[in-house]
Formats: C-alpha cells, structure tokens, sequence
C-alpha cells in the first residue's frame, strides 16, 4: 500500500513540476531553431509564480462559473495525467472505464475552460469557446478511435495494462494500426495542446486566438491556474503518445533503480516528441480557422482506419 | 539470420511501408499546394522503392533491386523535378477548390479504403501474402481515380495518374514475392515516364491557350 502511495506522490510531483519545464523547452528550442535567443526554459515557473502573487481582477458580469472554472481545469488536468503510467508500468489512479474517464476528464476540463471564455460576456472570449468546441468536437472522437485501437489490441480500456501489453514483442510496435493510431494521436495532440498549424500559442491576434481568447479575462491565480492546467494537459497527452506507443524502458516494479531508467527513458522520449512539435511548428504557417477541420478530419479518417483494420484482420 | 524470423521481419517493414504509403496518399487528397503534392508523392514513391528494396534483399531477387532504382531514380527524383519546375514556371501555387470539399473527399477516400481492405479480405489468406498490402494497392488506384476527376488542376491529376501506378506497381512488387518478369516492369515504367512528359508538356500548352490550368475549361471553343 505505500509503494501505492509513494507512486501517488512522485507522479503528482513529476506532473506539476515537469509540464511547465515541457512548455519552456519548447518556447526555447522553437526560438534557437529560428535564430532568436528566445526566453529562458524555466521562464513559463516564473510566469506562473508572477500570476500567483498578483492581485484579481474580476468582471462585474462574471458569476460563479468564472471562478470554478480554474480549478475545475486544473484538477481535471491533474487527475487525468495520474491515470497515465509516466514511469512505471503501473499508473497511480485508475478509474472506471480507463481510457473513457481520462478522455472524460479531459473534455469535463475543457466544458469548463469554454464556460469560463463565455462567463464574463466579453466578445473575445465567446469567439474563442466557440472555435475551441469547433475544434474539439472533431479532435476528440479521433483521439477516442485512436486511444480505442490500441485498446482493442491490448484487450483492456485501462492503460496499465495497454502498456504492458504494448512492451511485449518490439515488432508489434511497427504494426500498420499502430502507426494509423499514432499519426491520428500526434495531429490530435497538435490540435488540442494549440500548435501552429491549429492555433499559434505565442499571439494575442484577435482573428487567429483560441486558447488564449478564452483566457483573456482571467489574471492573477486563475490565470496561473489556468496556464498550469493547460501545460499538464500538454504533457498528459504527450505522455500518451510515448508510452503508449513507444513504451520502452518503463518500470516494471517499483525497485529504486528500474524508475530511474524509467525516468531518464521517459524524459528522453518526450524530448524526442517535443522536438517533433518544435519542428512541426517551425515548418509550417497557420492554417486558417476553416480548414482546420480538413486537417482534423484526416485525423479523424486514420483513427477509424486504425480502427477498422484492427477489426478486419482479426 | 534464423528465415522464418527474417521473413517475419520482411512482413511487417512491407506493412509498414505499404500502410506509409496510404497515409500519404490521404495527405495528398487534403493537400492544396502544388509544390507539397509533389513532395508528397516523392515520399510515397520512395515508400515504394524501400519496398521493392526489402523485397529484394529478404528474397534475394537480384532484378526487383533494378526495381527499387529505377523507381528511385524515376519516380523520387526525375519526375517530382519535371513537375516542379514545370509548376515553377507557370507560377501557380494553389489547387483551387475541388469539386467535392476537403472534408467529404477525406471521409470518401476512407470509405475506398475500407472498400479496398473488403474487397482484398479473401486473398489474404493466401500463402505469401503481405497481410494488408494488397489491400493498400487497390486502394491507392481507387483513391488516385477520385483525386483525379476531384481535382480540376491538370498538375495534380497528372499526380493523380502517378499514384494509381504506383498502386499497380506496389501489387506488382509487394504481391507475386519475386516481382512480375522485369520486360513488364520496364515496360509499365518507361510507359509512365513518357506519359507524365508527353502530359508535363500538355498541360503547358493547356496553360497557354487557355490561361488556366482549370481543365473544366476544355469545353470551351477557342477560335
């Protein structure tokens, strides 16, 4: 029951202290690779820190829901990411249903960011809602089909066990649902964590902003809240992609030295896919607003490809 | 190398490339830019030459390696720079709107998909079979064909054209094991080839009388 316990308390430490790092690196090497100093990678737990002890401000128009939302995201955030294995094989949380709560979580999580861009009655933060539930009413079943072909391989929704089915034979890994999964899950990750060719995360430009439309009426705790939660969502998804596709080198049991490979693994692997979304977002302009659902809707058709595969060579 | 382990392995990088080959093809029928389509077909010709190439190596058929070059010398570098700078000197960079939207299109082409894999389930079983890369061949000429009439462009559904020959040739290459005789692959590349010349220097001359790539102006009389 402690290792339980103790695997509890070392991935919530690793969640809120390693997503915001994954947020600077990418700020850092984005800005290296086009030839700008570019802020400093621990600059986004200043931010945070800074939005911590300023002060509120509040709409007069705002009710309750502005000031729930905050923490609804965050906690939904923070929830979801102890239902994916990080280190071991062996998540700490795992809910009913496995991979339909941690997709259930993340929606609850955005319902409420939506709420609380629509709260406060200001224009912009309308817009943004409405382009994110746009958004997101494609990406999320293709990151459902996506999720599910995996599952399906595996035989359970719960993502312990995925990933210890995924870390038997290695040439499973190169098997042609998976990589259909893995291409449908990598533009999902794009699209929700408001990547270049979706949404540009370094603007405030009213005709190109989505998450940041929603944001703009918060400040103070809220705002640090909200930007936290954003970059666990990041990472949980991130972490999503590696481990469960590429689950190398994950703790099998709970011994001192078996987490530390897992870890140095880990952290190895989603620099490897942070430096894909660097690329990505260095090599492409933003699409416009409408065709963004061309995009997610070939997500969309590699995820249920995936899928159908999986089921017509059984 | 113990051979059953070896052709397992040959099995699966056939897979992966043939299914490769697919995503790229669904890329190119959401792809609006000129210049990225070609590259995309580059890159799904190139998928194909390393099929051709690991079929060679893992069934030691010297030929298919003739194969795999003159792919890659024909359909990754030699043709994607004819198209290129063709479309360079005609200065059009865009695709304008297809006849069916992006979206629908995508949905249309998963939906050949899934038709290609149905209609290819009952050879699978069959000996020697890559499991699924029949099924990725049909479904390469049965997307081609739609981005052919979908795309009003003659550039792209020249491109078009490209990847329905390079389904036929992955059922060629990926199927009989050992490659069709090489007169008949010789043959169907040196077709292509001179077709996609004759074609490049059609289309310019469409661009020149007409002003526009758009061939739903072909109906058109010109005095």
């Amino acid at each position: 029951m402690s290792s339980t316990a103790f695997d509890f308390v070392l991935q919530t430490a690793l969640l809120l202290g390693l997503a915001p790092l994954v947020s600077g690196c990418i700020k850092n090497w984005k800005a290296k690779l086009q030839n700008r100093r570019g802020p400093p990678v621990w600059q986004v737990y200043r931010d945070i820190g800074k939005f911590l002890r300023k002060d509120m401000v509040v709409s007069e128009h705002a009710s309750w829901v502005f000031s729930y939302a905050p923490y609804v995201v965050f906690i939904s955030a923070l929830l979801a990411g102890l239902m994916v294995p990080m280190v071991s094989t062996q998540a700490p949380l795992s809910l009913f249903g496995g991979v339909l709560a941690l997709v259930g979580l993340l929606a609850l999580g955005r319902f409420f960011l939506a709420l609380g861009g629509l709260d406060p009655a200001s224009a912009f933060g309308g817009m943004g809602s409405s382009r994110e539930m746009t958004i997101a009413a494609i990406a999320e079943p293709a990151l459902m089909l996506a999720i599910f072909t995996v599952a399906l391989a595996a035989g359970s929704t719960d993502l312990s066990h995925i990933v210890q089915a995924t870390l038997g034979p290695a040439w499973s890994l190169l098997n042609p649902r998976h990589v259909l999964a893995f291409a449908a899950l990598f533009i999902v990750l794009l699209a929700e964590t408001g990547r270049i060719p979706v949404d540009n995360p370094a603007t405030h430009l009213e005709l190109t902003m989505i998450h940041e439309a929603m944001l703009l009426e918060y400040s103070g705790r809220y705002l640090a809240l909200m930007e936290w939660g954003a970059s666990i969502k990041q990472l949980v998804l991130m972490t999503l992609l590696v481990n469960v596709f590429f689950p190398i080198g994950l703790a099998a049991d709970a011994s001192p030295a078996a987490l530390g490979l897992g870890l140095l693994s880990y952290l190895a692997r989603l620099s490897l896919v942070a430096g894909v979304v660097v690329l990505v977002e260095t090599a492409n302009a933003k699409l416009r607003l409408f065709r963004v659902p061309d995009l997610l809707s070939a997500a969309f058709v590699l995820a249920s490809l995936a899928l159908f595969s999986t089921f017509l060579f059984q | 190398m113990n051979p059953a382990i070896s052709t397992d392995i040959a099995a699966q990088l056939i897979a992966l490339l043939a299914v490769l080959m697919l995503v790229v093809q669904l890329l190119l029928v959401v792809q609006r830019m000129l210049l990225t389509s070609i590259r995309l077909f580059a890159v799904q010709s190139m998928f194909l030459a390393g099929i051709a190439a690991v079929v060679a190596f893992f069934h030691g058929a010297m030929h298919v390696y003739i194969v795999a070059g003159l792919t890659f010398i024909g359909k990754v570098m030699f043709l994607p720079w004819l198209l290129d700078r063709q479309v360079r000197r005609m200065r059009i960079g865009q695709e304008i709107e297809p006849l069916v939207n992006f979206p629908t299109s995508m949905l249309t082409c998963g939906g050949l998909t899934l038709l290609g894999y149905i209609v290819a389930r009952p050879f699978t079983s069959l000996e020697r079979l890559g499991n699924n890369t029949l099924a990725v061949a049909i479904t390469l000429v049965l997307t081609g064909i739609f981005l052919m009439f979908n795309r009003r462009k003659a550039i792209t559904q020249v491109l078009a054209l490209l990847t329905v020959e390079n389904g036929v040739m992955l059922a060629a290459v990926a199927l009989t094991t050992y490659g069709m005789p090489l007169v008949v692959e010789l043959g169907i590349f040196f077709d292509v080839l001179v077709a996609v010349m004759v074609l490049a220097i059609l289309v310019y001359r469409i661009r020149e009388s007409f002003d526009s790539m758009d061939v739903g102006k072909l109906t058109q009389l010109k005095g």
